[in-house]
């Protein structure tokens, strides 16, 4: 049988299995019962992606499993492969959907991941864009031993490459104890091959938010795909024909599979690789890809890569705790000359982590010493600020927090493994300089872990943090003499171009105007540019000629203009990865701000995702727009509307975060005291009547404000 | 994303050239469309082949009631002996520009006009043929290979040296079959000789002879020709340019390359670049000095320059019709002698260069090879110094043209394969990835698609729908000579026309970075199609006739493509044709060329007038061999 069969018949094995899963699902909820995957406004994503068609009901899975029967044509081209490997998809996903129409978390008591939520997708926006993930595979089979199977998760993770498991490897992979979950970037996706389809459906929901492709543009979609999702196969032999047929899928797409099945195969150049050698997958399955890692090289003990980001150690697996909530710990980038520095020098003062009980509390400051012609203090919080990545990133490590305000824990076997403290030293070297090498030409470390020295030098370093502070202060949109451009997104987002300015950071909440300047002096071809503020149109709504400029140019004429400080007129644009989306509440005329991580219902009737879905791409929508959280407390928030005064309703978490600053601007703008008890969350309602009910009891400012629409 | 509709069209070629035709009326210029009407009917003995003019007692042509000549020669033998010697012209015109080519590596120094560029080729080539290259000057070496090379053209015993390049299989049939070609005069001079009135009667020794001179130019003159003109200019890399009338640029003085031999517009194109004469060009009110090509000496100069390609065949008046060709420099073959009277309704000099292609009408500057840059400098002057005389109310230059990638020789391929190889697996340097796409069934199979505009089929319209319908398949396609321009013209060596492809076509294009259809350079060119599939056969491990690769020629016109015809059927490659061989009166000639050579070499002719027939039955032919070699 030729390889194009293969793909038909396992075409039809997989959509088989969906119309009789679909079939008992219709017998047993009956016909009208409702088909919602959670935390998604993408409907069943593959469905909605390929066929534009919005799922919500069972008979809607009916109509659409039609349209994936009429796609199994059977003409030996490959056009026809790569619309049964699509269709192949899409009947996975009809597979697993029909599972969550039966209940809300079908795989609540297992190990397997299941859907993705849209904040999982959109939290890999900015590692994409940054290459910190600089592609994903997906494993499917059994590896030939528990031993193989952990070095290629290892592998791929040590490589920051992000790990989807289906079927066998999973439990080989729990064998061999690898910590799995979406925070370690490796899913056990699930059980059965069907599960791509949650794989899938995160793909093509990665296409219509970060790309803004049209659902139901077939072409687009794979365009996108092929051409922006750094994603391939590793599939272990025996490779079954319903195996093939999602292959056939995968290379529509443009993911590569790599394969050491020999039997039956057939091999396609960079789509479909036979490689018997399988501890020979990673650097071929790369190569297949077009991805190159960047490897910074650390002399550390532990594996060291962006994979450890989201670890988290608990307590009993703690050997030191490094609490900076207890105890005299900071963290400080400093600028010398270059004689006072010996580069590459860790200099250690105090006690090591040896010298401790295991799970004790110590406390520990960090100082980098930096010189360079070209370093300027403003670099300093920003380098520093990269701190919480660097450390993060090595294996058995946690840090969180900034300033005086860190944590660091190191685990017990990170500890067994020789983990000392001068490693942590190693790694902010190895990071420091590699990262930011145009600016800084020598680098030392100076750790210390003496109580008495840690409280004296902490207290220096409030100082410097103080004078930052005051400093960043100061800087308002009217004292810089020009903005930034961030365009680090069009690598996803092809048509979206960040403002920077100093009262509005990035939306994505990792691009101040310090960081643009800063990544303006390291590459001045890179994706921060200058955009000058010379001739104003607009003060209130700050619409600039050449803002709109630098947006027409970078956006390649998508865009003509933006203004900086309105949600209804040209409001900027969005690439897909905001921390917030903030919407227009009609009956207040007030907005409505969810950060990404709240689930919940908000009083405009629709989730994050669902308002978030509104936006992105680089596209405009007046009454929606995407923003960072630390421009909630901005004076210039939506300064062309009357100011953050509009806010009606945020999540509590969220306004947990911005509470002291948004007092403070509310007090500043309108002299009212404590503002954000005004503000509704979802301990006060979710419903809009509600919402305006409360507004008025707390008299809220915004009941004075002129109307939005 | 540009689409289906944004690429040009037959139908706006042919508007543009009916505007053309209409404003050159009030010029008094008479174009190939109304002398093909003066001439048509075409004369049926001719056409069908069975009009004998070899002695003086004819002419005899036959007819029902008069089956025999005087000498008693029937059907068979009149369409036999005439398809012969149309053979034998095409051999020897190509030959003769292959052995010119040799002589200017002969005549190539390295204080000269023309020097050794692509010395590994050289080397390559000299250690095939057994020449010392250790420790020696270039040169020495060049003018051995030059004298081996001229050799192959008169050498008394033996047959071509690069016949050795072929599989073992191809060199076993050729043996056995008796059509291993001697030198190539010889089998020139057999095929006048045996067409002579009084020897050869029988028609499918006539046919074996055909196939035997045209292996002498496939394997022998054209093969020698390309891989000298290698040499000396360079081998053909990946380049772009355009193609398409709109290239002739107003504000310029544009020059016009139009033959087949580069040796000549290669010292026009450099001496384009001298700053004296940019100079002479600004200070007349130009800006620029602009060359453009016709036919083969396009593609040479394109896909060694990325020189810009006006037109094909048919067009070579219409750039003339466009008023604002300063001056039309030629070489040999396939140069209308119309070109004489219409430049003098325009301001347009006519140059013509070689002793082999004298006109009516033209000045004569016989290029030397010791002489070539100071005449290649006084063409480009002429030009410019014309530049004044231009007529403003003659001028009309349709916008059309096209984006171009050409210059994929061989090696060029080889190369852009080897960017889909992955280094953990496979080996550098073969077709094996092209075979894999072949294998599993992404890409159905490869055409080679070459030739000539001929009146007889609507101009380009039959390459353009036979390409558009090949992709649409999978069917990856390499082009060369006019074939190549009008795919240039209609934006199908563009990588963009990966969106008129169907998706298996369409994603290798997009991993390995290429367009649909790969220009492979001039009709001598077509020798690099033959080792393009001797090389597939050999890596792939079967017979060249199994491989599902054929070749077609929708629009042949001159003696030269029958020539090629016989060629590529010696190979061992179908051959597809949208003009039918002059051999119609003899069903027994049409028999051997369709079915007869297939016993011989295991490839024969397919005749359609209809092109979408025609790419029908190719599709159809490719799906047989994939069937027969059961993927």
């Amino acid at each position: 049988m030729g390889l194009f069969d293969r793909v038909f018949a396992g075409a039809d094995d997989m959509l088989a299995k969906a119309e009789q899963d679909l079939s008992a699902a219709i017998d047993e909820l009956g016909i009208d019962a409702p088909m919602v995957m959670p935390d998604t406004g993408y409907f069943l994503a593959c469905i909605y992606a390929y066929t534009g068609r919005k799922v919500a009901k069972l008979s809607d899975l009916k109509e659409a499993f039609d349209d994936v029967k009429a796609l199994c044509t059977r003409e030996q081209k490959t056009e026809d492969i790569f619309k049964n490997g699509i269709a192949t998809a899409i009947a996975a996903e009809i597979i697993e959907a029909v599972k969550y129409a039966k209940s809300p978390n079908p795989y609540e008591d297992s190990i397997y991941h299941g859907h993705f939520s849209d904040a999982e997708v959109r939290e890999l926006g900015v590692p994409l864009v940054t290459q910190e993930i600089p592609g994903f595979v997906v494993i499917i089979g059994a590896a030939k031993s528990d031993d193989e199977a952990f070095e290629l998760i290892k592998g791929y993770q040590s490589r920051g490459i992000f790990v989807f498991l289906i079927g066998d490897i999973i439990d080989q992979a729990q064998r061999k104890n690898i910590s799995m979950g979406f925070a370690v970037r490796v899913v056990p996706t699930g059980k059965d091959i069907w599960s791509v389809g949650h794989i899938i459906s995160l793909v093509v929901r990665a296409a219509m938010i970060f790309g803004a492709v049209q659902p139901g543009d077939w072409d687009a979609v794979n365009e996108y795909t092929f051409k922006r999702i750094f994603a391939f196969v590793n599939a272990f032999a025996p490779v079954d024909d319903i195996t093939v047929a999602c292959g056939g899928g995968a290379i529509a797409m443009g993911f590569p599979v790599i394969t050491n099945d020999e039997n039956n195969m057939w091999r396609v150049p960079k789509s479909l690789i036979i490689q018997p050698d399988t501890s020979d997958f990673i650097e071929t399955s790369l190569e297949a890809r077009d991805i190159k890692i960047k490897v910074t090289n650390i002399d550390i003990p532990v594996a060291f890569s962006n994979a450890f980001e989201g670890e988290i150690i608990r307590k009993k697996d703690t050997h030191v705790d490094i609490d900076g909530s207890r105890l005299d710990c900071f963290e400080l980038v400093r600028t010398k000359q270059a004689h006072e520095i010996e580069d590459h020098s860790i200099i250690l003062e105090g006690p090591d982590i040896d010298e401790i009980e295991p799970g004790s509390k110590m406390c520990a400051g960090f100082i980098v010493e930096v010189a360079g012609k070209n370093m300027q203090s403003d670099f300093e919080p920003v380098f520093e600020r990269r701190f919480h990545n660097f450390v993060n990133c090595a294996e058995g490590v946690m840090h969180t927090g900034q300033r005086d305000l860190i944590r660091i824990r190191v685990s017990l076997s990170a500890f067994e493994a020789g983990f000392r403290l001068k490693h942590i030293g190693e790694i902010l070297y190895a990071k420091v300089k590699s990262e930011y090498e145009s600016v800084i030409d020598k680098c030392q470390v100076r750790i210390y872990t003496d109580p008495a020295k840690c409280k004296e030098l902490r207290a220096e370093a409030n100082e410097v943090y103080d004078a930052r502070d005051a400093r960043l202060m100061a800087l308002t949109d009217e004292s810089v003499d020009q903005f930034y451009t961030c365009i680090l997104c069009q690598s996803f987002s092809p048509s979206h171009v960040c403002i920077v300015t100093p009262e509005r950071l990035g939306l994505c909440g990792a691009v101040s105007w310090l960081d643009a300047k800063a990544t303006f002096e390291l590459d001045p071809n890179g994706p921060s540019q200058i955009v000058t503020k010379n001739s104003l149109i607009d003060e209130r709504l700050g619409a600039y000629e050449d803002v709109n400029e630098a947006v027409s140019k970078y956006s390649h004429g998508a865009l003509e203009k933006v203004t900086l400080y309105s949600i209804m007129e040209d409001p900027m644009t969005s690439c897909g990865c905001f921390e917030c989306i903030c919407g227009i509440e009609p009956f207040s005329n007030g907005v409505v701000i969810v950060n990404r991580e709240h689930t919940g219902m908000t009083p405009l009737g629709m989730t994050f995702s669902e308002m978030a879905s509104m936006t992105g791409g680089g596209v405009q929508t007046p009454g929606f727009m995407g923003h960072g959280k630390h421009f909630i407390a901005s004076k210039k928030f939506m300064r062309a509307e009357g100011g953050p005064a509009r806010i009606v309703w945020m999540p509590k978490a969220l306004k947990e975060i911005v509470h002291d600053k948004l007092n403070a601007t509310a007090k500043d703008l309108y002299g009212i005291d404590d503002f954000c008890s005004m503000i509704g969350d979802e301990t006060v309602t979710e419903d809009a009547e509600a919402l305006l009910e409360h507004l008025g009891t707390v008299g809220h400012p915004v009941l004075e404000m002129e109307p939005l629409l | 994303m540009k689409d289906e509709n944004c690429f040009t069209t037959v139908e706006q070629m042919e508007a543009d050239s009916a505007k053309l035709y209409e404003l050159s009326k009030a010029s008094g210029a008479q174009t190939w469309e109304d002398r093909n009407k003066n001439q048509t009917p075409h004369c049926k003995f001719g056409e069908e082949g069975v009009c004998c003019r070899i002695c003086s007692m004819g002419p005899c042509r036959i007819t029902p009631k008069a089956p025999r000549g005087i000498c008693g020669a029937d059907a068979d033998a009149i369409a036999g002996r005439n398809y012969l010697r149309m053979v034998a012209g095409g051999c020897s015109a190509h030959s003769d520009h292959g052995r010119e080519i040799c002589h200017t590596l002969y005549a190539a120094k390295a204080d000269g006009y023309y020097k050794v560029t692509d010395t590994v080729k050289l080397i390559n080539l000299a250690k095939e043929w057994d020449i010392e290259t250790e420790g020696r000057d270039i040169y020495d070496i060049a003018h051995d290979v030059a004298l081996c090379g001229l050799n192959e053209y008169g050498k008394p015993f033996g047959t071509q040296k690069f016949l050795k390049r072929a599989t073992e299989e191809r060199q076993k049939t050729w043996e056995e079959q008796g059509i291993s070609p001697r030198a190539v005069d010889r089998e020139i001079t057999t095929a006048m000789h045996m067409t002579h009135m009084g020897n050869t009667a029988d028609a499918e020794a006539l046919v074996r002879q055909s196939l035997r001179t045209g292996m002498a130019d496939g394997w022998g003159g054209s093969m020698m020709g390309t891989e000298f003109t290698d040499i000396l200019f360079g081998t053909p890399s990946v380049r772009e340019t355009e193609g398409g009338l709109g290239v002739i640029e107003e504000d310029m003085v544009n020059i016009i390359v139009h033959g087949h031999d580069p040796a000549m517009s290669e010292m026009i194109v450099q001496a384009s670049e001298h700053k004296d004469l940019l100079d002479l060009a600004r200070s007349y009110g130009a800006k620029g000095i602009n060359i453009a090509g016709l036919c083969c000496t396009a593609n040479e100069v394109a896909m060694r320059h990325g020189v810009k390609m006006a037109g094909n065949f048919l067009q070579q008046e219409n750039a003339i019709l466009t008023g604002c060709v300063e001056l039309i420099a030629v070489d040999v073959q396939c140069i209308f002698p119309a070109l004489g009277p219409l430049s003098e309704c325009f301001h347009t000099k006519f140059i013509t260069t070689s002793e082999i292609a004298r006109i009516p009408g033209a000045i004569h500057i016989k290029m030397e090879k010791e002489n070539a840059l100071e005449q290649g400098r006084q063409i480009v002057k002429m030009a410019v110094e014309n530049f004044a005389n231009r007529d403003k109310n003659k001028i009309f230059i349709p916008k059309t043209k096209e984006k171009a990638v050409v210059g994929y020789s061989c090696e060029s391929i080889l190369k852009q394969l080897d960017t889909v190889t992955n280094s953990h697996l496979d080996e550098r340097n073969t077709y094996k990835p092209l075979i894999d796409c072949v294998t599993s069934g992404v890409l159905r199979g490869a055409v080679a698609i070459v030739g000539c505009n001929n009146p007889k089929v609507r101009p380009d319209y039959s390459h353009i729908e036979i390409m558009k319908k090949l992709i649409k398949n999978d069917i990856i396609i390499v082009a060369s000579g006019c074939s190549a321009q009008a795919a240039a013209k209609a934006g199908l060596l563009s990588k963009e026309a990966k969106n008129l492809c169907g998706a298996g076509l369409k994603r290798v294009c997009e991993l390995a970075d290429i367009p649909p259809v790969l220009h492979m350079g001039s009709c001598v060119d077509i020798s690099r199609m033959m080792l393009l599939a001797t090389g597939i056969a050999k890596d792939w491990g079967v017979d060249i006739t199994k491989v599902p690769v054929v070749g077609c020629a929708p629009e042949w016109m001159s003696e030269k493509a029958v020539s090629i015809a016989n060629y590529v059927v010696s190979t061992g490659i179908d051959t597809y044709l949208g003009i039918e061989p002059q051999v119609k009166g003899s069903a027994k000639m049409m028999q051997l060329i369709t079915q007869g050579t297939r016993e011989i070499t295991g490839a024969g002719y397919i005749i359609n007038k209809d092109p979408h027939e025609l790419v029908q039955a190719m599709i159809d032919g490719i799906e047989a061999k994939r069937a027969a070699l059961g993927i």
